[in-house]
């Protein structure tokens, strides 16, 4: 209304002319305090396994036993090494598709369970959820043996219809499983964008005349255009950085991309560390021009939709065409969860691997599953990665939470550079990440040794998880209302108070999606903790993966299952407690 | 009692910086209702959030009740939380995570001393029994209307009975109506309670019907304070005669100055008007004349009466509008109570000005009443 809350930034005042600044009481708030601690956890976090990567890249032998020297001939070898050129296109090619796929399809059913009547919605919200406790690595492995070119059942079918088998060895193949494995995640971001939209905007496009199509393409897309972007660079460096995909799929048939030329080069003898920190520096700058363009695009448009005044999402009826919604939602069930876990538990099944036949039938028995509970060492690896997955959900939440009011809520000098390393993670593939803080650790001057430790986990997994968090909560936040914050201050709430009576419940939805893709991510994760485990700090990830390589698929279908099982629980109980807090749909 | 001395707000935008509060004195004495009126942009919602602590003043000094809740020169600086205030919103910012009773108990749960829970729902009860909206206790708030939502509003305002209220254009999303009926509302509740009110609006028909005192406010600077009729009839700023809707400006030469009366000639004819201290013989005026000062008939009257045609007609129920260009060009809008028939476009007509009721002014405008000096303004 007047000219301060016209202004983008008003700032506090100028400082006092010096001969009154003595008399000016230093009263630190206990507000500051906690800002100030979560502020430097996170730089920490942030900027240390980054600051070692930059390191080894610039030292002739990261690391090495002989002199180091500082030289750039591992930027000049990597940038005119032979294929560096077709890498580059590779890596694109592969991402750009992922991000654009998942980004149709995420968005998509997240309107449907929105904003339309797509009957049994209950059923939708949770399939489009599941795909989510299936780790990366299983997702890939179960496809690799559905579609494996010989004793696929998919590619048997195929067969059978006289088509062409389909290649899961190929760069198409890893578009499809990735795609599969990441929209998920774009569905819920879709969900927090359309929940939060103003459907007066639509009601009052159709108050003028427009046709439902028609407010959908001139409104609805164009308001949820900012979250769009948003989630489809999160896909695309996500896509960029992760390690499973590409290692399984591209590397038999020599498609490599950032990620596995990066192992390549770690697993080569003597270990490249050069190489994988200036890829790792270039995947950096592409994530970091990704962030500024996404940036650019949420400070252009309109944030604060939530206000006080009554918020109720409206839904569109779809007529009969709701029915072929609902379809849509169960093709990609089907498609994320059926066929992926019923490979899985007919391997976990079967002594041996053997397509699904009758033959194969008689055989079935727990054979695997009591071979696993039997095993104290792989009884072990699920308690830890029960212990650092929830831990490091907690602690990212929580983080995250205060960070995002800094930055958003806030006009602390420094704000921005504090979103911008709470965000700098996500830029860092896990495989970098993994040897950054492995490193760092090993040479770290602390009176203590964490490596071997569980808690070096939960300082990698909390530092993958931190852009999460902040993805997910900034924009919840974003849109509260000021004035409902300073109606709790006028009514005397201290800030701590007015926190966590307004922002904690209003923001609720958007903590638990936080805690809920923390706690996924880390229990699916890999890349770093294969780095960082030791004998006694094995998770369920790295066991698969050590069973996979030992050619055990019975077996790691059986952990696979289990896995699954635990996953589906944590998702459950999150269900269960979201289910009656936050906002809930006005009728 | 509220008291702002000096009180500057800055502000930096990305393109200008510049005072959003520049420099105002205000005192608001207890129980009074004093309504900040001015345009968009002119400081008044600042002025409103520097007294509740949400803005940190620049300068100047803020007092609630003897104590100094801002002061940047003496390092003090009460949050909205320390401060004994109650206040409503434009947007209400009612919690939408909370139910209705919820809502109103949470600034008794909120203070310190803390009330204990039986105590802030039997209070909140009663807050919302006086806004009449007991039986919605339960309710949860995004599901009230919105007149409903502004007297949880109200009601969370007042319900620790805060020293001082603060309204920020509380009126302005609701319907006519309703706003009417919540007006009055507002100012019998402000009086029966007897509480320190301030009500930033940018409707003057709201200024004038609940306040004891208006000030009215141009970029981020005081114009004018005073008496609601005071303003209304004898503004001594131009600004607030046009912004008070006195919609029909013309300018003129001073003819004579004859004790307490003064004659000036505009081009429609000669008005004759009560005389203003400063005002002699060939000065240049601004004249200005609300739609109600014209007499209107069919037939002249007198030679002085001013003829004209009617161009069009508004009926507003109560009154008509009749937009009237005169012989001499100029056009000028006149309000007529009490008629049925309505007159139609080419009507001839003749305008008899009410001589007490147009206010003179030289063309630089009168010094501002703000500085305490005495406005010449006549008495009625």
């Amino acid at each position: 209304m007047t000219a301060v809350t016209d202004a983008p930034e008003a700032t506090p005042a100028p400082p006092p002319a010096p001969a009154t600044r003595h008399r000016r009481r230093l009263r630190v708030e206990p507000r500051y305090l906690i800002l100030a601690v979560a502020a430097v956890i996170v730089a920490y976090l942030a900027i240390v396994p980054l600051g070692t990567m930059a390191v080894a890249s610039l030292q002739s032998s990261f690391l090495g036993t002989g002199p180091v020297t500082w030289t750039f001939e591992h930027y000049v070898q990597t940038f005119t090494g032979a294929g560096f050129g077709s890498l580059v296109a590779t890596s694109f090619e592969y991402a750009i598709a992922v991000a654009a796929a998942a980004v149709v399809v995420g968005f998509g059913l997240a309107w449907l369970v929105t904003r339309t009547n797509t009957p049994a919605k209950g059923f939708a919200r949770v399939a489009a959820l599941v795909p989510l406790i299936i780790p990366g690595i299983l997702n890939t492995v179960a496809w690799a043996l559905l579609f494996s070119p010989q004793t696929g059942p998919l590619n048997g079918v195929l067969r059978a219809a006289h088509l062409p088998v389909f290649d899961i060895y190929s760069l198409l193949g890893m578009i499809f499983v990735q795609t599969t494995h990441v929209t998920p995640v774009a569905y819920l971001m879709g969900v927090a964008a359309f929940t939060s939209m103003d459907s007066s905007l639509e009601e009052a496009a159709l108050g003028s005349g427009a046709r439902p199509a028609r407010v959908f393409r001139t409104i609805t897309l164009k308001l949820v255009r900012p979250a769009i972007l948003s989630a489809a660079l999160l896909m695309f460096i996500q896509t960029i950085s992760t390690f499973e995909v590409p290692q399984l799929l591209g590397v038999p048939n020599h498609i490599f991309v950032f990620v596995s030329r990066m192992y390549e080069a770690i697993q080569s003898f003597p270990a490249d560390y050069g190489t994988v920190a200036v890829i790792g520096i270039f995947v950096l700058f592409l994530a970091a021009v990704g962030l500024t363009v996404s940036r650019w695009v949420v400070r252009r448009s309109p944030t604060q939709t939530v206000t006080g005044k009554g918020f109720r999402p409206k839904v569109t009826d779809l007529g009969r065409w709701r029915w072929l919604g609902f379809a849509a939602f169960a093709l990609f069930f089907v498609v994320t969860v059926v066929l992926p876990l019923a490979m899985l538990l007919w391997s976990s099944l079967l002594p041996t691997y053997s397509p699904p036949s009758v033959q194969a039938l008689k055989t079935v028995s727990f054979k695997n599953y009591s071979t696993l509970f039997s095993s104290p060492s792989l009884l072990a690896s699920v308690k830890n990665t029960a212990i650092t997955a929830l831990l490091a959900g907690v602690i990212v939440t929580v983080l995250t939470a205060i960070v995002a009011y800094i930055t958003i809520k806030t006009k602390i000098r420094g704000r921005f550079l504090l979103d911008g390393l709470a965000t700098v993670p996500i830029a860092v593939p896990s495989i970098v990440l993994g040897v950054g803080v492995l490193y760092w650790y090993l040479v770290a001057p602390l009176p203590f040794h964490l490596y071997g430790s569980l808690a070096i986990l939960v300082i990698a997994f909390v530092t993958i998880g931190l852009p999460y968090g902040m993805r997910y909560i900034g924009p919840g936040l974003a849109q509260i209302s000021d004035e409902l914050e300073e109606a709790a201050s006028a009514s005397g709430a201290g800030w701590f108070h007015a926190f966590r009576r307004i922002y904690v419940p209003l923001l609720m939805p958007s903590l638990l999606a936080a805690f809920l893709y923390t706690t996924i991510v880390a229990f699916r994760e890999i890349s770093a903790a294969i780095f960082l485990y030791s004998q006694n700090t094995e998770v369920m990830s790295v066991q698969i993966y050590n069973l996979w390589s030992s050619g055990d698929y019975p077996v790691v279908a059986a952990l696979g299952i289990l896995m699954v099982v635990l996953l589906t629980i944590v998702v459950a109980i999150v269900r269960l407690i979201g289910g009656r807090v936050g906002l809930t749909e006005a009728r | 009692m509220i008291r702002l001395t000096g009180v500057v707000k800055q502000y930096v935008g990305r393109t200008s910086t510049g005072n959003a509060v520049d420099g105002i004195d205000i005192e608001v004495a207890d129980g009074e209702l004093v309504t900040l009126l001015g345009p968009s942009g002119c400081g008044k919602t600042t002025t409103l959030r520097l007294i509740a602590g949400l803005e940190k003043p620049n300068a100047g000094t803020i007092t609630i009740d003897d104590q100094v809740v801002a002061d940047p020169d003496g390092g003090v600086f009460l949050g909205a939380h320390r401060r004994p205030i109650g206040i409503v919103f434009q947007s209400y910012a009612i919690w939408p995570h909370m139910t209705v009773l919820e809502n109103v108990m949470f600034p008794l749960r909120s203070q310190r001393p803390r009330s204990s829970k039986a105590v802030a729902r039997t209070r909140a009860m009663e807050a919302l029994d006086g806004v009449g909206l007991a039986d919605f206790a339960q309710r949860p708030a995004p599901m009230l209307s919105g007149g409903q939502q502004q007297r949880v509003a109200l009601a969370r305002a007042l319900v620790r009975e805060p020293k001082v209220l603060l309204l920020d254009e509380p009126l302005s999303n609701l319907d006519a109506g309703l706003r009417d009926r919540m007006r009055d509302e507002i100012r019998a509740v402000q009086q029966r309670l007897g509480i320190t009110t301030v009500f930033v609006t940018h409707d003057q028909d709201e200024a004038l019907a609940v306040s004891d005192r208006v000030i009215v406010m141009d970029t981020g600077r005081i114009v004018e304070s005073g008496l609601p009729q005071e303003i209304y009839a004898w503004p001594t700023a131009e600004f607030t005669a046009r912004f008070l809707g006195v919609s029909n400006t013309m300018t003129g030469t001073v003819r004579s100055v004859s004790g307490d009366t003064v004659e000036i000639s505009v081009a429609a004819g000669v008005l004759r008007c009560r005389a203003c201290d400063g005002l002699s013989a060939g000065d240049g005026v601004s004249v200005f004349m609300r739609p109600e000062s014209f007499r209107l008939s069919r037939r002249a009257k007198a030679d002085t009466d001013w003829s004209g045609v009617i161009d069009f007609s508004i009926y507003q129920g109560d009154c008509w509008d009749y937009h009237v260009t005169l012989d001499s060009g100029e056009s000028v809008k006149v309000r007529v109570y009490r008629e049925k028939v309505g007159l139609s476009h080419g009507d001839q007509v003749y305008l008899e000005p009410d001589q007490d009721s147009a206010l003179v002014m030289p063309e630089s405008g009168f010094a501002r009443r703000m500085t305490g000096e005495a406005a010449p303004r006549p008495v009625a």
